[in-house]
């Protein structure tokens, strides 16, 4: 959705999931994440550190809730009783769900967060004047603020380090929100080029860092509308459905052996990440 | 009462009107707002004129060559940057016209091939770090899907650098100058019913169903993503 739809369609936005009057075509990005893959090695976060140019803002702003990850790994134990050694535990990335109907942008109060035609929830940095009101709704708190202008004084990169520096991605300044884009500069140097040639950007012709850093392959990245690629087969597989706040699989009688969802689906938010997981005894 | 103030109220009237009269209006002309840049100073004053100007009939050692700007801003038609050409380009036309060779200019241009320097070139169109500008889809777009005069495209937003010597900003390239031509209600087909190749294609992969006819237009992409990064 761009600005002036959002403007003028104030009123109607996000009533209902907006796919219905305009259906994402050629693109939807959307994400699968198999957690019952992840090792949790955060390989996925460091990745995304090196890709989008993130500040490591060291571990007493860390402490102090200040912290810039874009991709965290969530440690969650299992409530069976056994002490910490041999007590089990999950991990869960988790980054900007990209949500198709985002409680973030409707509560921007200079549209700096909207919806782009990819199904992506876009973030200007130009435009955020740092209200963070967008974060204080964002039900999966996923959006980080800048308190700080990086590299400060005391926490200036070595020079060589400006070499690793990504080009294609800002550096964001003090006082504005950020958060993951899905890699949203390598999505479009690939339409670009299929562009070109006249095409819709084929499957496995990009991959978000997160993705690529995978060590188990966990995490798979894809155009959803496109019946070839492996994040639709994953979805389809899983009975997962994009529009709906709830799955028609839930429903049944007999607990589903698919493992595929979605958090916080019943808030309407219709998140764009489906992770899988097999439910077990231990971690209910 | 307050008589003294009918004027100035009346004044503040007809200019409210005028500006809303304005504002109604059709839309802007595409590309018309000036607003020139500051003067850069070039290490070699380079005579855009000369190369890419129009020839004098009467004379042909006056006017230009005629040059199509894509022959020296090669990278613009396959790549997001236009790039400057390397001294090479220079050298390899220039090494062959002995007519200057001993000209000011073309001397120091020799110093720089002599010394294996590259000419340190001033940008003139700089853009923010925070936008991205695809020369490729535009070149694309104007001059390989609608065939129009290469200088004619370079122009919307370089101005008519033909008639320049060392290239000057024309045009703003602020947001809202982009916008203008990106918020613009385009044709979708030609006259005679053409497909506008880019453009139709995309048109039918977002509204599959609709039937395409001269009246159909589409609007360039404009959602904040496509240029901020």
């Amino acid at each position: 959705m761009s600005v002036s739809n959002l403007l003028e369609n104030w009123a109607q936005v996000r009533h209902e999931h907006p796919n219905n009057d305009k259906p994402h075509d050629p693109y939807k990005w959307a994400m699968a994440i198999d957690l019952d893959a992840c090792t949790g090695c955060n390989a996925c976060s460091i990745a995304c550190y090196a890709e989008n140019n993130i500040p490591v803002v060291g571990k007493e702003r860390f402490q102090h809730g200040q912290q810039m990850h874009w991709m965290r790994v969530e440690r969650y134990w299992d409530e069976d009783g056994r002490e910490f050694p041999d007590q089990g535990f999950q991990f869960l990335p988790m980054m900007c769900q990209q949500c198709e109907a985002a409680p973030c942008e409707t509560v921007c109060p200079v549209a700096a967060t909207n919806h782009t035609a990819d199904g992506l929830n876009s973030q200007i940095y130009n435009r955020c004047i740092g209200s963070r009101y967008c974060s204080a709704n964002c039900p999966f708190k996923v959006r980080y603020f800048n308190w700080y202008d990086y590299p400060t004084d005391e926490m200036v990169w070595p020079a060589e380090m400006q070499q690793q520096m990504n080009p294609d991605v800002s550096v964001r300044s003090k006082g504005v929100m950020e958060k993951c884009t899905f890699c949203v500069q390598r999505l479009s140097a690939a339409k670009v080029k299929a562009k070109g040639e006249g095409r819709i950007v084929a499957e496995g012709e990009v991959q978000t860092a997160c993705q690529q850093a995978c060590p188990t392959s966990a995490i798979s990245f894809g155009n959803l509308v496109n019946p070839d690629s492996r994040v639709h087969k994953q979805w389809a597989a899983q009975q997962v459905e994009l529009d709906k706040d709830k799955q028609a699989k839930n429903e049944e009688e007999e607990a589903s052996e698919l493992r595929g969802y979605r958090i916080l689906e019943e808030l309407r938010a219709y998140p764009s990440v489906m992770y899988l997981e097999r439910v077990r005894e231990s971690a209910v | 009462m307050y008589r003294f103030l009918r004027f100035p109220i009346l004044l503040v009237g007809l200019f409210l009107a005028a500006s809303s009269f304005a504002a109604n209006s059709s839309q802007p002309a595409l590309t018309t707002e000036d607003s020139l840049g500051p003067q850069v100073q070039q290490p070699i004053e380079f005579p855009h004129n000369r190369h890419a100007g129009l020839k004098d009939a009467s004379d042909p050692a006056k006017g230009g060559m005629e040059i199509n700007c894509q022959y020296c801003h090669t990278y613009a038609r396959r790549s997001a940057v236009a790039g400057i050409p390397p001294l090479q380009k220079c050298i390899g036309c220039h090494q062959n016209i002995e007519s200057v060779r001993n000209k000011p200019r073309i001397v120091e241009l020799f110093k720089y091939w002599d010394a294996k320097k590259a000419v340190p070139w001033k940008k003139v169109h700089d853009l923010p770090d925070f936008v991205r500008f695809n020369h490729e889809r535009h070149i694309k777009r104007f001059v390989e899907q609608q065939d129009r005069p290469v200088q004619e495209a370079c122009g919307y937003c370089h101005g008519d650098v033909k008639e320049m010597t060392v290239a000057r900003r024309q045009k703003s390239l602020a947001m809202g100058w982009c916008a203008s031509c990106h918020e613009k209600d385009h044709p979708v087909v030609a006259e005679g019913g053409t497909p506008i190749a880019g453009q139709a294609y995309w048109y039918s992969f977002q509204k599959p169903a609709a039937a395409v006819d001269a009246n159909t237009k589409a609007r360039g992409p404009n959602d904040c993503w496509q240029c901020h990064k």
